[in-house]
This record gives structure tokens, C-alpha cells and sequence, in this order.
């Protein structure tokens, strides 16, 4: 049924004007990126005259490109696999223990980090770290593993409460120990917010600035992507073409992944956490 | 081996992670906020609650505060709105919905940090450049050089972002709307808004409330926009919580301070999640 509330072409109006709010940022970034410096000062929205590639040649070459798209390639796989991994396992324990009451109390314990934002904790994360010589690409995934932790469990704890618990006793009486009933059962049914996990997560821990920044900056040899782009800053100063040529291949990679991935990425999103 | 074990050897990795990288931090937390440690000096002295109080009279806190929940106010009204609005508009089969629901979904992910920094530079150059050819006054100054305006500059660059979660939740949500309800509605001669209020709003409540959950804890702890666009400036007009405790934490050398700050701010949110909590449980009874 439709819903009608709008004649189909006002619809289609209003879709367009918000598309091209989101649509000309992008655009001038490309333009302005394949122009030179000569060329812009002349006209921001003119398409350039010829495809002009100085300026990622640049980024590339001189700026230590592939560095970073490395660094933060490496720690959004590891974090996110292992997110994957003891999330879980968390929520398997808690979910098929939930009647008894330290394990609900130790769930709780969990939960309520969800109130402590991150910049409370940051300050002494800097100075624990430290101490404990992990200033580098190791703590930062350890941290993004821990503060993915309380939403992640909530998670898997929602959806494994639809997976009757009848289903453990069968495997049981078929001799099935704990970890095989977890291994070769209840993970290959959890995969709908398996998938949900993986994508906020992947999402997350990639773009993310404010926990690298504490970690990592003093090192620019850890830096990530993010971090490689918020200290260009620095260096292009009034090199718009140098800039935007940054910004746009800081954000190719993620942009050819979401060509391909979109509508897993749209639905993923939702599809295991309302189900 | 005793099952209990065996269950409690899966919670453990969580439970050691959670012990070491979130509780010991906040026991430190709590004490460096009562010390005067400037965050790399050999010695500090415990001053008790010394830093709380003189929180209470910084007028640089107080004005941080006050913007923080300015901005979240019109932050999550805003990203909330305009969220609903195109998730209605996008409801329904009609041609190129799932391509349109792409681009409006593409800017949730990119990084706060890159997209900030495209519209410091979108704000800096470009919109000056347009509102001089056009000859409108307002459009040709850079809109974050001024303190009274340079809020909403990062509001906007904000919501430009942060419509798109919130609208892949509602349309999540719409899907739950029973379609016999609002066929029913409309047999009975219910006009589009009344069906909208009547019929759909009331399903809409439960990812509303997410999304109001979501939406607030990002503005209350807005920081990459800050960094990217003003750098709490002009002035400190600019400055948010998150942003004044980074700022005086690890670059002010008032460590200590700063601690106290973000236990502050901890209690707001607190205070502010409670609240939500309270609404949601309540209007959760009132449906059920």
C-alpha cells in the first residue's frame, strides 16, 4: 500500500533537493581535487578541464599514503575479528545463565558502562597505557575491543534470548560439550546481528578520531587514516586542490567499498538488532 | 568438567578486558581527580575535592557546558526531524528508492574528522565565493569566523552527517506499522496527518527513543567537529565539554583538572540518561 501523503512528484522534489545537499560537497571535493591550484582560484564548480593528478600524487608519494591506509586497515580487522569473537562469547554465557543472579549482576556491570562516556575514562587511558607500554596500534585495539563491549553484549543478549534453550538440552543429549554447541550451533545462528556487529563495528573503529588521537599521535608511524588527515591539516594550509585531493582519497577507500556493499551496509545495520 | 566453568571460561576474556581497560582506568580516574597533577611531573599533591570546587566557579566550564547543550538541543531536534521526514518520503515502493535511500545513507560512513574538515574548507572558500558572486551579505563572510554564528556552522555540518542512522532506524521502524491499520484508517476517512499521528507515530515510539538516546549522547560529546572546524574557537566560543577536558588534559598540562571535568560531565550524562530511561519504561507501560 502506499502511503500517499505527498503527490509522487512533490516526493520525488523534496528527495532530490536533500540529495543534492549531500551530493555538491562531494562533488567539489572530486573537482577541486583533480584541478590545479591555478585552475580553481578561477571557479570552484567548473568541472576541471583535464584530469589533473598532482595533487594525489602528492598525498601518495609524499605524504606516506599507503602507510596509513595500511595501519588502519590492520587495526580495523584485527579489532573487529576479535570483537567478534569474545562479544559472543559474552552474551553465550550470560544469555544461558541468565537465571542465575552473579551472572546478571556481572551483566549489569557491563551494561552501565554504557553511561560513562568515553572522555571520562580517556584522560587515565592515556596514563595506563603508558604505564603498561601500550601507546600504540596494540592498545588501541585492545580499548576498541573493550569499549565495544557493552553495546555488543546488550546485542547478542537481545538476540539470543529468541533462541530457545531447548535447542542446548537436544545438543547436550546428543553429547555435545559447551564449546561445540557454541561453535558449531548457537554462532552459525547468531550470524543476522553477527553481521549487525561487524558492520557498526567496522564503521566505528575505522573512522574513528578522538581514541587514535590519545593513543597514537606521537607516532606518526601508527597513524591512521583519520589521523593522517587531521595533521595534513597542518601541511596544505592554503592548498585547497593539496586538501581536498587529501580528503578525497582518505575516504576512497570507504567509498568503494560502500559502491559495492551498500545495501548489505543499509540493512545490516538494522536487520539484526530488530529482528 | 563442571558446566558452570565452562560457561564462566567464555565470560572471562570480556570480563578481564572490562577489568583492566575500563574499571582500573576509572579508579584513576577518580583519583587524579583529586590531585593537582599536571600529567607528567614527577610529584603531585592530593588537594581532595579542591578541583571540584573550583570547577563550579570556572566560568570557562560553565560557558563549555552551556554550549554543549545548546548545540545538542538543536542537534538531535534537527538530525531527529529531518531523520522522520525523509523516512516517511522514502517509505513505499516508487522507482530509484533504493539508490536514492544510498546517497542519503553515504555521508553516515565517512569519519566525523574528514568530513569536518571538508566543510571548514566548504565554509572558508566556497560558500564566500558563491554568496559574493550572488551579492548576499550573509553568505560571504565565513560563517565560523564569528562567534555568534559559528555554532551553527558546526550544527549544520553535523546534521548533514548525522541524518542518515537515524533514518535507516525509522524506516527500520515503519516496517512494524501494521498496513491493514492504516488501510483501515484511511477506509474510515483518516486524513494523511491523522494517520500519521494516530496510526503510525505511536509505532514509531520505541526507535524514537533510540534514536533520542543516540542522538544525545553524540552532541554531549561532540569533539571531532570542534577539532575539524573551529578548534573551539573564535575565542572559546566554540568549545565543548568533550573538546575543554582534551584541551586542558593533555595540552594545558592540567590533568588533574580535567579529570574532574570529564566526572562532571559523567554526572550529567548520567542525570540526563536516567531521565531517559524513566520516559522510556514509562511510555513503554502506557502502550503495552
Amino acid at each position: 500500500m502506499s502511503y500517499r501523503p505527498l503527490p509522487l512528484i512533490l516526493r520525488y522534489a523534496v528527495l532530490v533537493v536533500g540529495m543534492l545537499f549531500i551530493l555538491v560537497p562531494m562533488y567539489v571535493t572530486i573537482t577541486v581535487a583533480l584541478k590545479t591550484p591555478a585552475e580553481s582560484a578561477q571557479h570552484f564548480f567548473s568541472l576541471p578541464s583535464r584530469l589533473y593528478l598532482g595533487n594525489f600524487e602528492e598525498v601518495i608519494r609524499e605524504k606516506r599514503f599507503f602507510t596509513y591506509l595500511t595501519n588502519s586497515v590492520y587495526i580495523t580487522c584485527v579489532s573487529v575479528l576479535l570483537m567478534l569473537i569474545v562479544i559472543p562469547m559474552a552474551a553465550f554465557a550470560i544469555s544461558r545463565n541468565y537465571h542465575k543472579r552473579h551472572y546478571r549482576l556481572l551483566y549489569a556491570l557491563i551494561l552501565s558502562s554504557i553511561f560513562v562516556p568515553f572522555q571520562t575514562i580517556m584522560l587515565p587511558i592515556f596514563r595506563h597505557l603508558f604505564n603498561l607500554h601500550l601507546l600504540n596500534q596494540h592498545g588501541l585495539i585492545l580499548m576498541h575491543l573493550m569499549l565495544a563491549l557493552s553495546e555488543g553484549v546488550f546485542l547478542c543478549v537481545g538476540f539470543l534470548k529468541n533462541i530457545p534453550l531447548e535447542l542446548d538440552e537436544a545438543a547436550k543429549i546428543d553429547g555435545c560439550g559447551i564449546g561445540q554447541l557454541f561453535v558449531r550451533i548457537i554462532y552459525p545462528l547468531m550470524r543476522p546481528i553477527i553481521v549487525t556487529l561487524l558492520i557498526l563495528n567496522a564503521l566505528w573503529v575505522w573512522n574513528d578520531f578522538l581514541l587514535p588521537l590519545v593513543v597514537l599521535n606521537r607516532h606518526p608511524d601508527y597513524w591512521t587514516l583519520p589521523l593522517f588527515i587531521y595533521n595534513f591539516k597542518s601541511e596544505y594550509s592554503f592548498d585547497y586542490n593539496l586538501a581536498f585531493a587529501g580528503f578525497f582519497i582518505t575516504m576512497l577507500p570507504i567509498i568503494l567499498l560502500y559502491g559495492f556493499l551498500q545495501r548489505h551496509i543499509i540493512a545490516g545495520l538494522t536487520e539484526g538488532a530488530f529482528k | 568438567m563442571r558446566p558452570g566453568l565452562g560457561y564462566f571460561l567464555f565470560f572471562t576474556p570480556a570480563l578481564v578486558l572490562f577489568l583492566i581497560f575500563f574499571v582500573i582506568p576509572l579508579g584513576m580516574g577518580v583519583y587524579y581527580s583529586m590531585t593537582n597533577w599536571n600529567g607528567y611531573s614527577l610529584t603531585y599533591q592530593f588537594v581532595g575535592l579542591d578541583n571540584y570546587v573550583k570547577i563550579l566557579q570556572d566560568s570557562r566550564f560553565m560557558k563549555a557546558t552551556g554550549f554543549t547543550l545548546y548545540y545538542t538541543v538543536l542537534v538531535v531536534v534537527l538530525r531527529l526531524a529531518i531523520a522522520l521526514v525523509l523516512a516517511l518520503l522514502l517509505n513505499g515502493n516508487f522507482a530509484f528508492r533504493s539508490l536514492i535511500r544510498s546517497v542519503y545513507f553515504f555521508p553516515a560512513v565517512l569519519s566525523m574528522i574528514t568530513v569536518g574538515l571538508i566543510f571548514n574548507e566548504i565554509y572558508y572558500a566556497v560558500v564566500p565565493s558563491i554568496g559574493k558572486a550572488l551579492g548576499i551579505e550573509a553568505l560571504s563572510k565565513n560563517i565560523l569566523g564569528n562567534a555568534q554564528t559559528a555554532i551553527y556552522g558546526i550544527v549544520f555540518t553535523n546534521v548533514w552527517q548525522g541524518v542518515a542512522v537515524p533514518m535507516v532506524i525509522f524506516l527500520a521502524g515503519l516496517t512494524s506499522v501494521p498496513k491493514d491499520l492504516l488501510e483501515a484508517a484511511t477506509i474510515d476517512g483518516a486524513s494523511p496527518m491523522q494517520r500519521f499521528f494516530s496510526v503510525t507515530l505511536p509505532f514509531l515510539i520505541p526507535v524514537l527513543m533510540v534514536n533520542a538516546v543516540l542522538a544525545i549522547k553524540g552532541g554531549l560529546t561532540v569533539f571531532d567537529y570542534i577539532v575539524a572546524l573551529t578548534d573551539g574557537g573564535p575565542g572559546r566560543a566554540t568549545e565543548s565539554m568533550g573538546y575543554l577536558i582534551y584541551r586542558q588534559g593533555m595540552q594545558e598540562n592540567k590533568f588533574g583538572y580535567a579529570t574532574a571535568e570529564s566526572i562532571y560531565v559523567f554526572g550529567l550524562i548520567l542525570i540526563i540518561s536516567l531521565i531517559q530511561i524513566r520516559l522510556l519504561s514509562r511510555k513503554e507501560a502506557g502502550q503495552l
